[in-house]
């Protein structure tokens, strides 16, 4: 313990702090328990232990339909905030032009706003223009939510760059391309694979965007579930909830290992 | 001195500077231009979209669901002046504000262990705190609809009644307090990772000082740590304010019909009453209500200059 921290002072803080981290765990473990549960409602304490929740969920045909969707729409979605955020970072880090100050804040401002009316706003204009392919509709909503938090990411890791070994590179005959491709691009990689996969995450949990522009043939994962949440009362909700968490704490890992998280979210 | 020498002192002191200058005033305009696919994208995409919005908000819909003239401010005198609506708006503001002073009183202890732990406790708390972010929202809230469920089977009042602190399972569900509960653990680590990042930036000689002239630990707190992570607590609030008035899935799962906030009477009014104008006024109000506050944060971050401890 920190000697900073002592008596009566260090007991509050401690007992707050565990009690927090009870309050944040409880209702996920929960829904875990309840998914292994051998009953046909979820109760508690939960009773016995099957899988065969899971068996279930894994042969729900609108279940396994908006898991395809979802993650190829995540993974359209990280391509396409990676193809619009990457250069846009480079051009806030590098360039030398009048407003770039304003460029950015305009760039990063869908952070700000609330996203349940970005997609309503959105879901209007498409509307108006007759774009009826939900898909379409899903990507575009989702790369406004998803680039500026690319563009946060990789401005990051670009300001870190050491731009005397771009010098170099450029003094040693490399044009602009190379020296980006051979140059710049290792040493904002980490940044950009961590822009990539929050972009990917974000994508697929998006909920207030989501429910705007998806329709009744196409419906991502969290639509499905909030569906499901009303109609079904048996562990498969806990279980598809599960089987979501898991998925999540993968993400969770690999970019803690890519960045360090804290550096990835509070950027 | 001779021609060659110039020439070498030419190069290894005059050259650097003058070709890096030409370099960046050659590559301004390219790069910039790099920028334009992003520009164009979220203006049309984005930021047209949110000023239609704010257009139809104060035109007329007539019977065939067309959106034209007369201009009219009648919808947003609807919000205000229509009993129902006004109380969506007042349980918006109340849970919103509520939330985030909760959220400030819990944060503040975890993110000072987190910062002031040995590396190995700040590790694991940063990873509980921050792992439930990244767990879509519609799960979280599900997982408090059964730790919160109404009758004897749910979790807290299994808790409660095992433990002989209440005789009848309370009600909790389908109230604000739970979606102010759920709204906490979905927003909890906005408000942490910007004190716990104001806080890191305190340095600990201040704190020292005071304590070695004599002050108790609540005072050393409430005299050096608390008004330097102001920062820290003035971004936190903005974010969590911003985040549980506009949030649609929590007080749909956990909220019911005691607890109606604007964004579930906004999906309401487009998906079941069909009034755009009305929906997009109510928007248009959501909008305000939270660029207004995060006006407020930067002015008190910036145009004041609250003491940044960097």
């Amino acid at each position: 313990m920190d000697e900073r921290f002592s008596g009566f002072g260090a007991f509050i803080l401690y007992t707050i702090t565990a009690g927090m981290m009870v309050f944040i765990l409880a209702p996920l473990l929960l829904v875990m328990a309840a998914s292994v549960s051998d009953s046909y409602f979820v109760t508690f304490p939960p009773q016995g232990f099957t899988l065969k929740w899971y068996a279930k969920v894994l042969q729900d045909r609108d279940f396994l339909e908006a898991m395809r969707l979802s993650i190829l729409l995540a993974l359209g979605t990280t391509a396409g905030s990676l193809l619009f955020g990457v250069p846009a970072a480079f051009a806030l880090v590098r360039g030398d032009f009048f407003g770039v100050a304003a460029i950015k804040g305009f760039l990063l401002s869908p952070l700000i706003f609330p996203a349940l009316i970005t997609g309503l706003a959105l879901l209007q204009v498409l509307n108006k223009l007759g774009s009826t392919d939900a898909r379409l509709n899903l990507l575009i909503g989702h790369i406004v939510v998803t680039s500026p938090y690319v563009i946060r990411t990789v401005v990051t890791s670009l300001q870190l760059v050491d731009e005397n070994l771009e010098d170099a590179a450029r003094t040693l005959g490399a044009n602009r391309l190379r020296t980006f491709w051979r140059v710049t691009l290792p040493q904002i990689a980490s940044g950009v694979a961590a822009g990539g996969l929050f972009a990917f995450m974000v994508s697929f949990d998006n909920y207030p965007v989501t429910m705007w522009l998806a329709n009744s043939e196409y419906s991502p994962v969290p639509l499905v579930l909030m569906r499901q949440l009303v109609n079904v009362f048996d562990p498969s909700v806990p279980a598809m909830s599960t089987i979501i968490i898991l998925m999540a704490m993968v993400g969770v890992l690999i970019l803690e290992k890519l960045v360090g998280l804290r550096r990835a979210l509070a950027a | 001195m001779t021609t060659s020498d110039e020439a070498v002192a030419v190069l290894t002191v005059e050259a650097p500077p003058v070709a890096r200058e030409r370099s960046r005033w050659r590559f301004a305009l390219p790069v910039g231009l790099l920028a334009a696919p992003m520009l164009a994208f979220l203006t049309y995409f984005f930021f047209y979209p949110a000023l239609g919005l704010l257009f139809s908000s104060i035109q007329t819909q007539d019977s065939r669901g067309i959106i034209g003239r007369p201009f009219t401010l009648a919808h947003y005198a609807r919000l205000v002046n229509v009993e129902l609506y006004a109380r969506v708006l007042w349980t918006t503001l109340r849970i919103s504000i509520i939330t985030s002073a909760l959220a400030t009183v819990l944060a503040y202890p975890v993110a000072l262990v987190m910062v002031k732990s040995r590396p190995m406790v700040t590790r694991i708390i940063t990873l509980i705190v921050i792992a439930p972010l990244i767990v879509s929202v519609v799960v979280r809230g599900y997982g408090w609809q059964l730790v919160l469920q109404n009758g004897p089977k749910g979790m807290l009042n299994w808790i409660l009644m095992t433990l002989h602190v209440v005789d009848a399972p309370i009600s909790v569900l389908y109230t604000e307090t739970a979606v102010m509960i759920g709204s906490l653990h979905v927003f909890f680590p906005m408000m942490v990772l910007p004190l716990a990042s104001a806080l890191g930036k305190i340095d600990p000689n201040l704190e020292d000082a005071a304590r070695m002239l004599g002050a108790p630990w609540w005072k050393v707190f409430l005299r050096v740590t608390l008004p330097l992570s102001m920062p820290g607590f003035v971004a936190g609030f903005t974010l969590v304010f911003s985040l549980t008035a506009g949030s649609f899935v929590i007080p749909a799962i956990l909220g019911g019909a005691s607890a109606v906030m604007l964004g579930n009477l906004i999906e309401q009014q487009i998906f079941v009453v069909y009034d755009w104008p009305f929906g997009a006024a109510i928007a248009v109000v959501l909008v305000g209500l939270v660029l207004a506050v995060n006006g407020v944060s930067m002015w008190l971050l910036e145009g004041r200059r609250l003491r940044r401890p960097d």
